[in-house]
């Protein structure tokens, strides 16, 4: 009975910003990396629905919220501070609310919700064998933009927490175009704010702030360049793992306390057009397939992208 | 040549994050920090005060206490000062826990308790509900769904228990005045600072052993985690050098037999058929739209077929004569000016919500999975008991009295919500939503209005210097439904007079309980 989790919003917005020079997309998890003065403007609209949750781990119906549904634009910025050296930025919108008729009749929110920064490092960029193996890390910072009500589970719009993540970042990719990647990081997540000073976490907590459990979270990725590298296709998975919190309990709202992992494969398409020069578009579609205290949820995304110099 | 660049940046952002990581992060208290505490009185004639169920402070009968030159006596307090002399960081900090005034952590655990039961059953597969019962109260679902009405309920009895038990051990006290060991005994170091009050009977025994056999009958899966609990902190009161085991045993036998006093009314006060089946449900809902024209239905998917304890109205009552005397009158009828003038006001909040009544809705929301709206003033009897230093008596007196008027409070809104069976906001308003849960149950009066106004009342009696503080809380609860878009302004307004009547009646029996 909650959200998708917003790491993933924070995840995906970086994930698809590409410009024509193929050689540098930009995600905080990708491997590629934007020459300096170089910059990448991005406009991604996600939408995401769940009928389905898990409560703990039993997955559950809930007449009375029905469909949650989930709308988000995500404007984002990606900046070659270096060579070596990339600063992202996003700032995303999030609406939500449940379908007609819901049982409930509770209003949705919407606002905006986190502002991300992060600056991501190439480390190693070298030929091996038949291909190019880089490593990259990543440490990024996300902290509420607005005081949305993170105690408002299913229909809050994040988790109202800071965070700082590190990730680190392995791809090898084949002169012909085909790729591997994968990416481990780990989220470290502060306190929210509820308006209530009171709740149940395992006891009494005589405090309006809870404790947003840290996570740990895993991505790999398959994909290759094709029709003359001006599509790419990517097969993905993204799995997260809080390390600590309490679960849902039965027929009872979620709240920022909970243990929340899921895991979620997707697809994604992506293609540069030759003119004008710069333009990209992307789709994506992901479901989650597994999960605890989350939402069972299927998404899907288009964006637009825009590579200038600076 | 180019890696320096990028390392001295990362470099910064660790140490930066780092610093914010470990900065940030606020203490997450899960108890009262309270210490043991001088009283601010000590009431010498505390056994002269009216019990609530008990005839008399002498009902219970206690042996007369060993003389404290008898060896029987000094064999204990040898036993007392090897156990209290050789304490491991455990038993420390069971003294340092329960210190001088163990009510305030029964009524925590208490409190807990409710949080942890206070979830509403779903739906089966098929759509039915099943409710919790109390012959197999593992369920699934649970027993109990300490709802409002359940929760304010076992508060009032636990209140009356330990304050009936405490006026019996007051006259004990007084009447055979022992010392307590560390005066009879001048090497026993004493754990808490000494209040100067005569030691046989233990009121901590008292409080122990009548908090765990109300909790218990309340909370029927607890009975182990309760036991534990008595267990810990009837040695602690020898650990702290309080109590000798005759203090304690005869503390026991009072805290004991005024449970077992408190639970035989509550087992016939009516609580157990409030929950009344569909037939009896549907014939009151009949009756209500015979009488007025109009009736309130729950809209959950599924929706559930009983409202919650529609017959909550006729369980006893502690203070008021009968619920009619208390009952509001009738609700503005849909269609009405005023009425037509609330859905202006309802749609006005829901359509502009600022952050502040958001605020406010939250706060006091005290919904599921909560210890619920009387746990919350509840809660405040605990601080404002810890700041005004009371005894263990006084301390019970306030809860006593203030859950007493909280589940009369409770009873008299029941009524209000059966007999009138007013419809919702949602019920009523096309396409309207609200940021509260709506409950399952009638909207006139707002149960939150009632058990906030009749616990000011009490608490502004108990604490005067307070006391516009407590009907301030009490007016932003009842309006705090408002904001939420689940109660009409009449059902705070009316449900707030409501609950100062009811606890007008409480308020008589407290001004002549002999306390003040």
């Amino acid at each position: 009975m909650k959200n998708r989790n917003t790491i993933f919003t924070f995840f995906i917005s970086f994930f698809f910003c590409l410009g024509i020079n193929i050689s540098h997309a930009q995600t905080p998890s990708d491997a590629i990396m934007m020459n300096q003065r170089e910059s990448c403007l991005a406009v991604i609209y996600e939408h995401s629905w769940f009928d389905e949750y898990w409560e703990g781990t039993y997955l559950r119906t809930n007449g009375t919220i029905e469909t949650v549904k989930r709308d988000m634009v995500m404007p984002m910025i990606a900046i070659g501070v270096f060579d070596q050296l990339n600063l992202l930025v996003a700032a995303p919108y999030v609406k939500t609310e449940s379908t007609e008729p819901n049982g409930g009749y509770f209003a949705g929110a919407k606002g905006f919700q986190d502002l991300s920064l992060a600056l991501k490092g190439q480390i190693i960029n070298k030929q091996l064998n038949i291909g190019t193996l880089s490593l990259l890390a990543t440490v990024g910072f996300s902290t509420p933009m607005t005081n949305y009500l993170s105690d408002y589970r299913p229909y809050s719009i994040g988790f109202g927490a800071n965070e700082f993540s590190f990730r680190g970042i392995a791809q090898y990719k084949m002169e012909k175009g085909f790729y591997v990647r994968g990416a481990l990081a780990y989220l470290h997540r502060g306190q929210t704010e509820a308006e209530r000073d009171y709740y149940y976490n395992n006891g009494s907590y005589y405090t309006a702030w809870m404790d947003v459990p840290s996570a740990w979270n895993y991505n790999a990725v398959a994909g290759v360049w094709l029709l003359n590298n001006s599509l790419k296709l990517e097969a993905n998975y993204l799995g997260i793992k809080s390390t600590s919190g309490d679960d849902v309990r039965p027929y009872n709202a979620a709240q920022p306390t909970n243990k929340v992992s899921f895991d979620q494969v997707g697809i994604s398409a992506q293609y540069y057009l030759n003119k004008p020069q710069g333009i990209g578009a992307l789709a994506y579609f992901s479901h989650t397939i597994n999960g605890r205290n989350t939402g069972k949820a299927s998404m899907f995304g288009v964006g637009l992208t825009y590579q200038l110099k600076i | 040549m180019k890696y320096k660049s990028i390392i001295q940046p990362f470099l910064v952002g660790i140490v930066f994050c780092s610093m914010f990581v470990f900065s940030c992060e606020k203490d997450l208290p899960t108890q009262a920090k309270y210490t043991d505490y001088l009283f601010s009185s000590i009431d010498e004639n505390g056994g002269n005060w009216k019990p609530v169920l008990l005839d008399s402070s002498s009902q219970i009968v206690i042996p007369v206490p060993a003389d404290i030159t008898s060896s029987d006596y000094l064999d204990e307090l040898a036993s007392l000062k090897s156990e209290a002399s050789n304490l491991s960081g455990e038993q420390q900090g069971a003294i340092d826990y329960w210190t001088n005034n163990p009510i305030l952590r029964w009524n925590e655990i208490a409190l807990e308790l409710v949080a942890k039961y206070n979830l509403i059953p779903g739906p089966n597969e098929d759509g039915t509900y099943t409710l919790p019962n109390p012959a197999n109260p593992d369920g699934p679902p649970s027993f109990p769904f300490s709802h409002p009405p359940y929760a304010v309920r076992a508060l009032a009895y636990l209140g009356v228990a330990q304050f009936d038990g405490l006026i019996t051990a007051w006259h004990y006290k007084y009447t055979y005045n022992r010392p307590s060991p560390s005066q009879t005994d001048m090497t026993i170091p004493a754990a808490y600072v000494d209040n100067g009050i005569p030691s046989y009977p233990s009121d901590g025994a008292v409080i122990a052993a009548s908090s765990r056999d109300i909790l218990s009958a309340m909370f029927p899966l607890e009975k182990d985690y309760l036991a534990e609990r008595a267990a810990e902190q009837m040695s602690s009161l020898k650990w702290s050098g309080l109590n000798v085991d005759s203090d304690i045993e005869a503390g026991e036998i009072i805290g004991k037999e005024i449970a077992k006093i408190a639970l035989a009314r509550a087992s016939s006060d009516g609580m157990s058929k409030a929950q009344c089946p569909k037939p009896v449900s549907d014939s009151i809902k009949a009756a209500a739209f015979d009488r007025f024209g109009w009736q309130w239905d729950n809209i959950e998917v599924p929706p559930r077929p009983v409202g919650l304890t529609p017959l909550f109205s006729k369980v006893k009552m502690w203070c008021v004569p009968n619920v009619e005397v208390v009952r509001p009158p009738v609700p503005p009828a849909p269609g009405s000016a005023e009425y037509e003038e609330d859905i202006k006001l309802l749609k006005h909040y829901a359509d502009n919500m600022k952050d502040e009544w958001r605020a406010i809705a939250n706060f006091w929301q005290d919904g599921l999975g909560t210890y619920t709206p009387p746990g919350h003033w509840n809660r405040f009897c605990k601080e404002y008991s810890i700041k005004y230093k009371l005894n263990p008596l006084r301390t019970a007196r306030v809860f006593a009295y203030l859950n007493m008027a909280m589940m009369d409070g409770g009873i008299s809104c029941w009524d209000a919500k059966y007999y009138y069976h007013y419809p919702r906001p949602i019920n009523q308003i096309e396409g309207f939503k609200t940021i509260a849960g709506t409950p399952n149950f009638p909207s006139y009066t707002s149960g939150h209005s009632v058990f906030s106004a009749a616990g000011a009342e009490v608490m502004t009696y108990m604490f005067p210097e307070e006391g516009s503080l407590f009907r301030d809380y009490a007016l932003e609860a009842a309006i705090s439904r408002v904001y939420g878009g689940i109660h009409w302004s009449f059902d705070a307004t009316v449900g707030t007079t409501q609950g100062i009547n009811v606890a007008n009646y409480t308020l008589d029996v407290a001004k002549s309980d002999g306390a003040d």
